[in-house]
């Protein structure tokens, strides 16, 4: 489904990502983990275009994304991309001007030109499988975090993505409504969605990954299924990080 | 001596038209001459666009008691003669008179008539007429004042050591007369109004001004606290403009005021406001004179000295001086009127520069290179120079390239451009500060940057910058007043009219102040309601 061939980042002298692969099979689910300033979230924003990068390629299905593209003059071929994978974001970016019905049928009735009352339906199952129907014509001000981040899923899965990239989704949220939105997500693993997930929960990473990445200084040091990695590491980096994560 | 020389230079001008045209003819066969061209509109259309200024006030041209929205006044009387006589209907256009021979030149009219002094610059860039009448200046102090009773006293400063101060209209021929006359003896102070200087006079600001005849003729009954010192001086001629090479406009012009005079026509014009005097005879002489220049059929009309008694119609029209309540009840509607021009105007090009400047805004901060220089020029040389400029260059300099766009296109037009670079940069600014987060948020939603831009990015902006934006509107509403130089007479336009005809000037000022305040406040409310219902929407600000 997405396979990442030696991703190679740099940002003036500072080179962020230094050629890391990686690859996510259909209704898989990949966490990553590691140290802050490893290169997460930049590998994550790389995958659907958010960030340009100078070496490597990325695939997702049929569409690659090349080295150095344009984010004006490349806008078609980004689009594609972004048009099969979804992306929720730390600070979850609700459109404000728009009620959380808003936010819902907006991208698809533009992008896909799908009829409004198809659109408004999908959406209501959405938020109801969200729990979140009561909330429809809310604004987002009016919601709390957990319930945008949420919200947010919700609008993600709108363009019905083949596969999902979570950015710290719940690194913003107080553990309470960091377990409504990690429910969410889990719900979302068991019914097979493609998903990868940075994360700074070790327990639900553990949980609901099928393999697990850890980034460091630009690499991916080492990967593989959650139980081998939490309960058997063997790279430094990751033995004293996890020791540092587990003491919160 | 000077008076001399301006009788040989009128009596040239008399003769050039002639002249000039005898050479033209043998061309016009095979077209029509350069100088047959407005002649031959004029003839074709059956009608003849004269451009004056009705703020000039009276007697020269302006609004009538009874319809302020139509004119009076000698030139006007002047100009429906003319029309008799040309076998067209005249028509007046409004401009601002110091834009006239402007206009005259981006043929918006045919003809200016409205108290243009000959002078040889102006007769080397236009076609001068014979002169229509003799005007001097006179001066005028207070009645009251003993301090003076001739020209010599200005120069002798009051027992308090003030030096005089004396008035006159900037610009004109009052201006440098009498600051000849004073050189560092006496203080000359311009106005820009006719009667501005009168009033200051009379309420002692002043201690005395020098006055066309005309003016101070027909505004002594408003006055009546002024009395003429000496006799009038300096003497020149009022004539009819029209564009270089009209010869033979100029020529009928002449042929029909040779015969106006001589009928007795002018005298009897002139009589209605009370400025026929002894020095319009002078006019005779150049009419006599007219015969060896090829006017021969004017000039053989026996000489009828008026002696035909004034009629009902020839009542005389003197200056009345309107206060209070009578005023508000005469003047208010029209002003009302006025107003509805300046909503209009308001209203048709904000819009658009809205539009303007929202594209503007997300080219400078989205577009390429080759898209973001030209705009950034647009918008510097737009906010860099006066709006009155960028119209002035629409009305009067587009026409010389062929591009002739009509008053009220032209205003809404200026406007809009004006304000587009205004309304981008706070729409830029606006942009800027939605955060970054909510493009990334459109474009991962598989949106193409455009309809992030204007589907997530521009809606949010819009809500920021209403204060700013409403802000601008009342600007631009009340820079409507502006367009008066492109010769719509809207509310600001039309005060200045009105009060100098009627004098009313504290009337007229708290009307027009009251019209724009009743316009401009509800606008305020109207945002403010926006803004609080937006601003439901919990856009970051």
């Amino acid at each position: 489904m997405i396979h990442v061939d030696a991703l190679f980042k740099r940002h003036g002298e500072l080179e962020i990502l230094k050629g890391i692969s990686l690859t996510v099979n259909r209704g898989e689910v990949a966490a990553i983990i590691g140290p802050s300033g490893g290169g997460k979230s930049t590998f994550l924003r790389c995958i659907n275009g958010l960030e340009t990068f100078q070496g490597g390629a990325v695939r997702v299905g049929p569409h690659v994304l090349s080295a150095n593209l344009h984010p004006r003059k490349d806008a078609a071929q980004l689009q594609k991309v972004r048009k099969v994978v979804g992306f929720v974001f730390q600070q979850f970016n609700l459109f404000p001007h728009l009620s959380v019905l808003g936010n819902l049928i907006e991208a698809p009735m533009l992008v896909d030109n799908e009829p409004k009352e198809s659109a408004v339906a999908r959406a209501v199952a959405l938020l109801d499988r969200v729990g979140l129907l009561a909330k429809a014509e809310a604004y987002p001000r009016d919601l709390s975090g957990g319930q945008q981040q949420r919200v947010a899923i919700a609008r993600t899965l709108m363009m019905r993505p083949e596969a999902i990239l979570f950015d710290e989704p719940t690194s913003a949220l107080d553990p309470v409504m960091a377990n409504e939105v990690l429910g969410v997500i889990s719900d979302l693993a068991k019914a097979d969605q493609t998903m990868i997930v940075v994360t700074h929960s070790m327990r639900f990473a553990r949980q609901v990954s099928d393999h697990v990445h850890v980034f460091a200084g630009g690499h991916d040091v080492e990967f593989g299924p959650p139980d081998k990695v939490f309960g058997d590491p063997q790279h430094e980096t990751t033995k004293s990080f996890l020791k540092e994560a587990g003491k919160d | 001596m000077n008076r001399l020389i301006g009788l040989l230079f009128a009596l040239v001008m008399l003769c050039l038209p002639r002249l000039a045209a005898a050479q033209e003819t043998p061309a016009q066969g095979a077209a029509p001459a350069e100088g047959g061209g407005t002649w031959a509109t004029i003839q074709k259309d059956k009608r003849l666009i004269w451009g004056s200024d009705m703020e000039g006030g009276g007697p020269f041209i302006f609004p009538r008691e009874d319809d302020p929205e139509k004119v009076t006044g000698f030139e006007v009387d002047l100009a429906d003669k003319l029309g008799e006589y040309l076998e067209v209907t005249p028509e007046f256009s409004q401009g601002q008179w110091d834009k006239l021979l402007d206009l005259l030149r981006a043929e918006k009219v045919q003809l200016v008539i409205n108290g243009y002094e000959w002078s040889p610059e102006r007769a080397e860039l236009f076609e001068a007429s014979m002169p229509y009448y003799v005007y001097a200046l006179q001066l005028m102090a207070r009645s009251d004042d003993a301090g003076i009773t001739s020209w010599d006293d200005l120069k002798k400063p009051r027992p308090d050591g003030a030096l005089m101060k004396i008035g006159v209209l900037t610009g004109s021929a009052s201006q440098e007369v009498m600051e000849e006359h004073c050189g560092a003896l006496c203080e000359v102070i311009g106005y820009d109004g006719n009667t501005d200087a009168m009033r200051e006079v009379e309420t002692g600001k002043l201690d005395a001004t020098l006055q066309d005849t005309p003016i101070a003729s027909f505004y002594a009954p408003s006055f009546p606290a002024l009395r003429p010192i000496g006799e009038p001086v300096a003497p020149g001629y009022y004539v009819i403009y029209a564009r270089k090479g009209d010869r033979q406009l100029i020529q009928a012009v002449n042929e029909a005021l040779i015969l106006m005079l001589r009928n007795g026509e002018l005298e009897r014009i002139y009589s209605r406001y009370g400025i026929w005097d002894k020095q319009q005879q002078e006019l005779f002489t150049l009419a006599e004179h007219a015969k060896f220049f090829g006017y021969e059929k004017a000039a053989q009309v026996e000489v009828n000295t008026a002696d035909a008694p004034l009629t009902q119609a020839d009542v005389a029209v003197t200056s009345t001086r309107k206060r209070g309540w009578v005023v508000v009840q005469d003047y208010f509607p029209v002003l009302v009127k006025s107003a509805g021009l300046t909503v209009v105007l308001a209203g048709l090009s904000f819009p658009l520069a809205v539009l303007a400047g929202i594209l503007i805004a997300v080219g400078r901060l989205y577009g390429p290179a080759w898209v973001r220089l030209p705009l950034t020029a647009y918008v510097e040389f737009l906010r860099g120079t006066p709006l009155m400029l960028q119209l002035y260059f629409i009305f009067f300099l587009l026409p010389e390239l062929g591009v002739n766009i009509p008053a009220f296109t032209t205003a809404v037009l200026g406007l809009a451009i004006n304000y587009s670079a205004y309304e981008s940069e706070i729409y830029r600014a606006g942009i800027q500060a939605i955060p970054g987060g909510q493009m990334e948020a459109a474009l991962s939603l598989g949106m193409s940057p455009t309809q992030a831009i204007f589907r997530v990015i521009v809606p949010q902006a819009v809500r920021i910058v209403i204060p700013p934006v409403v802000n601008d509107f009342i600007a631009l509403f009340k820079d409507t007043s502006v367009c008066s130089v492109v010769t719509l007479i809207e509310l600001t336009k039309r005060f200045t009219v009105l009060s100098m005809s009627t004098q009313a000037v504290v009337e007229m000022m708290l009307m027009t102040a009251f019209l724009y305040l009743v316009m401009s406040y509800p606008m305020s409310l109207i945002a403010r309601n926006i803004e609080k219902r937006l601003g439901g929407s919990g856009v970051n600000v």
